[in-house]
């Protein structure tokens, strides 16, 4: 347990797709010594990476699950989350984000600042985590990190300067020449390990010289002695501009740069050298937690491992080993064996075992401290969750999830695919909040809904590799609501005589649209028209009927019902009387209230070659898509639009089509909107001539 | 309070900019102020009441993302449903949004030969039709302003444009004015314009004041509208 803060570097690893980043992970366990050899991420020796646990991962070469895992870089530990590139795993880079410190964003030298980079950079922006970049793969065809870097400032906004520049590119990568220290290092042995430091090629003193100078007007502003330094024309130490660069980055006015190629083992040593120097230690941030005693006051959490214990639950696994819950701690100290509280349901839990991971290895220990990142056994909670040692009552800000777009019926092959996908589910639904499964009691199918259709199809195919389970699968469907638009009063009575006791209520009030939330109940019965026992039952009625409305089945939400009226019997009346009267009363109230179907609304951005506008706003307009702006920058144009989610299905292919294979897209979740007449006809009658089969 | 409601109450009135709608011709405007005091809160507010009265609106941002553009409008919209309570809020916003369209370029990337390019491939593809434009960023420093202004409004011309609006930053230390009272580096082409509004701070007051201003405008030249510095919203005459 390392009890100086300043030697911990909480850090995300974050890109685009393919970017290589699971490469450059393993080439940090590698220099690490945390792994003796190097396997590829689409390796012949079909290992696979490190980090790519899941088998899934290490076929399709990306990676899903975030993997957690720690090193020790010149007496700096370093816990690193490596993090998914694709835009329907992007719950797991924010869950990451939350709980890092600083992160590392890694770009293609060839494909440069790509659309799930911006993705990823806002994100970064959203939590306020510094970075640093890295150009990676500049042993490509057509790796050029210096347009690689104008990118950086021109679509990312950052102030990104290069602290490197390169010796040779494409195939003939040798090093590069290190702009702080103004040397040139090479990477010789056979895994690029063995650095030698020489002095810089006489063809690039030049060049050097030049980009040092603008390195040095870049971070001047951010130190008193730099400044100086350079007005006086005194000295400039090392340390000096380290500071600097420091300072920037920390304050994130600045993003150093740097430069390699992990598949080649160039210039890793150097990136591991920039997260120690560069990036921030866990008393160099402001975490904010909550103050359940004080209303939700914020109050800054003191980092300091002898302060009372508050740490953060950001991610379950339920593996191998049982279920393993991945925690910050953001102060105090955790031993093995205490106790601690869930302050979200108050319950007390034994911290029986305390693992530091190591993908999917690990090394047990028997404390952590302030600052830390490590897993424990056997705690049941759910993601988001806050621990504390009971002396403080806090909570961590809540973390952004979003509601799932996307659902699709999957079907067990047999009685034992039944069982084992229930196994399956049970744990998906705890590792991913954005991933929910029900049973749809019409069908009796189960249902899988997530934020996309690699996001499902990943589940599926983890379901029969990791559980064998032999699913089939019914058609993406997009999750729809219902909502209402105007008040509507209802005045129902549920009368029931059969024989022995009947079953009788009253229920009357009104329905209204809620501006936010889901649903609202409010009793404003008076002179005990329903009784007091019944009133629950009443409010339970319009529950149940808020699960599938009317128009196409989907469930209802944004509604507020009031009860103000009503008539009981002395014996027929019952909890079942009074939940049917107001499941009536809401069906008699929900057609008087306009309901209407509301879609999901993606935010779209597509972006390719300025060429291709007009082909690509054209494609979105056919697509009922609203378009909201484009963004010229030089020959590249970036198209932001709103579009229905179910307009987007088959969307790359006909891209793909339009643009020659150069423009590419991003779509998240933006909002429900009604939908238009013609389509809200068209789902009902299908709704209808479903409920007419069956 | 309805739709409508929102435009017959608009402060904005004043300056009679729904009379030039389609009938004594075409209005190009100017805001002006020092840098940070709230040009694009102005330009958007004349934006919205163009939207608000069924007009197709371009914003065109130069040297700002379209996020930040966008955002503007949601505050504006915002603020104006605190103030005012618009019934159906949501479903007016909706319909406001999509008669707008931002267009967002790099400073070096603009002229009015790309605009015109680009707008008429919105409007080939039936996509989007501009009734106002409004520019914000436009570089009158530029050698060239002064044809591009002349190529813009040709453009109005030809595409039957209502309005286009332009926002320009004054400097402290640059005094030079035309007779209108347009400050530098307008004030030479001050014949360009029908309408030039100035933001001006006056002890706790921000003033839009109206330098120049069309038969339609109520309120004299020299005269002006107040502005809550708070919100940026225009109050009254």
């Amino acid at each position: 347990m390392s009890v100086d803060l300043s030697n911990v570097r909480n850090i995300g690893i974050s890109a685009h797709i393919d970017s290589g980043k699971t490469t450059l992970t393993e080439r940090i366990l590698f220099y690490t010594d945390r792994i003796h050899a190097i396997h590829d991420v689409r390796g012949k020796d079909g290992v696979g990476a490190k980090m790519d646990s899941m088998e899934l991962e290490r076929e399709r070469g990306i990676t899903i699950q975030s993997a957690a895992t720690y090193c020790n870089w010149k007496g700096i530990d370093i816990n690193i989350i490596d993090t998914p590139g694709h835009v329907d795993f992007t719950v797991e880079v924010e869950r990451a984000l939350r709980v890092l410190d600083g992160a590392v964003l890694i770009l293609c030298s060839v494909g440069g600042v790509q659309s799930q980079s911006i993705t990823v950079n806002r994100q970064m922006d959203r939590y306020n985590v510094p970075r640093i970049s890295f150009i990676n793969k500049c042993d490509r065809t057509g790796a050029n990190p210096e347009r690689v870097t104008e990118q950086l400032q021109d679509k990312l906004g950052l102030n990104a300067h290069m602290l490197q520049l390169p010796i040779g590119l494409e195939s003939d990568l040798e090093g590069v020449v290190d702009l702080v220290t103004m040397k040139a290092l090479y990477f010789d042995g056979e895994n690029g390990e063995i650095i030698r430091e020489e002095e810089i090629p006489a063809e690039l003193q030049d060049a050097a010289d030049e980009k040092r100078e603008e390195l040095l007007d870049a971070v001047s502003m951010f130190s008193d002695d730099l400044m100086e330094a350079m007005l006086e024309e005194t000295e400039i130490t090392t340390d000096m501009v380290k500071d600097a660069v420091r300072a920037g980055t920390l304050a994130l006015e600045f993003s150093p740069v740097f430069i390699g190629s992990a598949y080649k083992n160039k210039a890793v040593q150097p990136l591991l050298d920039a997260v120690q120097y560069y990036l921030p230690c866990p008393t160099d941030v402001e975490n904010l937690g909550l103050d359940l005693e004080k209303d939700e006051e914020e109050f800054p959490v003191s980092n300091d491992s002898n302060d009372p214990l508050i740490m953060l639950a950001f991610k379950l696994e339920d593996g191998r080993y049982g279920q393993l819950t991945y925690v910050r701690t953001y102060q105090g100290t955790l031993n093995k064996g205490d106790t601690v509280y869930n302050t979200r349901t108050g319950k007390k839990v034994k911290v029986g075992r305390l693992v530091r991971m190591h993908s999917d290895e690990m090394e047990e220990i028997d404390s952590c401290g302030a600052g830390d990142i490590v897993a424990l056994f056997g705690v049941d909670c759910a993601s988001g969750d806050t621990f504390t040692d009971g002396k403080i009552t806090c909570s961590m800000s809540s973390m952004h999830i979003p509601e799932p777009v996307i659902s699709l019926a999957v079907i067990p092959s047999d009685n034992k695919a039944q069982v084992n996908m229930s196994k399956a589910l049970n744990r998906f639904t705890k590792e991913d909040p954005t991933f929910k499964t029900f049973v749809d009691h019409e069908t009796g199918e189960t249902i899988i809904s997530g934020m996309g259709e690699l996001h499902l199809e990943v589940y599926i195919e983890r379901m029969k590799r990791e559980y064998g389970a032999e699913v089939e699968v019914g058609a993406p469907q997009v999750a729809y609501r219902e909502t209402i638009t105007q008040r509507a009063d209802f005045n129902y009575t549920h009368k029931k005589q059969t024989g022995g006791s009947g079953q009788f209520g009253r229920v009357a009030g009104y329905m209204e649209p809620l501006e936010e939330g889901e649903y609202e109940f409010e009793d404003k019965i008076v002179g005990g028209a329903i009784p007091r026992e019944f009133i629950s039952s009443c409010d339970k009625g319009f529950q149940k009927s808020l699960k599938k409305g009317t128009l196409c089945g989907s469930p209802v939400t944004g509604v507020r019902c009031v009860i103000n009226d009503g008539a009981f019997h002395a014996v027929d009346s019952s909890d079942v009387a009074f939940q049917l009267a107001a499941v009536g009363a809401f069906k008699e109230g929900y057609m008087k209230a306009k309901p209407t179907i509301m879609e999901p609304i993606m935010k779209v951005a597509v972006e390719g070659p300025s060429e291709f506008q007009g082909a690509v706003m054209g494609s979105i307009n056919q697509r009922r898509g609203m378009i909201i702006g484009t963004t010229e920058e030089g020959n590249y144009t970036v198209v932001e639009a709103e579009v229905p989610l179910s307009e987007m299905f088959g969307y790359s292919t006909t891209l793909r089509s339009l643009t020659q294979g150069k423009a590419e897209f991003t779509m998240e979740f933006a909002s429900f909107k009604p939908v238009p007449k013609s389509v809200s006809e068209e789902l009902v009658k299908k709704y209808q001539d479903e409920k007419k089969e069956k | 309070m309805g739709k409508e409601d929102l435009v017959a109450n608009n402060p904005l009135q004043a300056l009679g900019l729904e009379k030039e709608d389609g009938n004594n011709g075409r209005r190009v405007g100017l805001v002006m102020a020092r840098a940070g005091l709230g040009k694009t809160a102005i330009l958007v507010q004349i934006a919205m009441d163009s939207l608000l009265r069924d007009n197709n609106v371009l914003h065109v941002a130069i040297g700002e993302g379209v996020d930040k553009t966008r955002t503007w409008y949601d505050d504006i919209l915002t603020l104006m449903n605190e103030e005012r309570k618009v019934d159906n809020f949501r479903q007016v916003v909706d319909e406001v949004m999509k008669k707008r369209m931002i267009m967002t370029f790099k400073e070096n990337s603009f002229s009015p030969a790309t605009l015109e390019e680009r707008m008429e491939d919105l409007s080939q593809q039936g996509i989007f039709k501009a009734d106002c434009l409004v520019i914000d960023g436009f570089d009158f420093t530029g050698a060239d302003s002064a044809s591009a202004l002349g190529e813009l409004k040709a453009f109005m011309e030809k595409n039957d444009l209502k309005m286009i609006w332009f926002s320009a930053v004054s400097h402290r230390d640059d005094d030079r004015v035309s007779a209108n009272g347009v400050p530098a580096p307008c004030h030479e082409l001050d014949e360009v314009f029908d309408t030039v509004l100035l933001i001006s701070p006056e002890e706790n007051d921000l003033r839009l004041k109206t330098l120049k201003c069309t038969e339609a405008c109520s309120v004299d030249a020299g005269k002006s509208l107040v502005l809550d510095p708070a919100t940026m919203l225009i109050k009254k005459v």
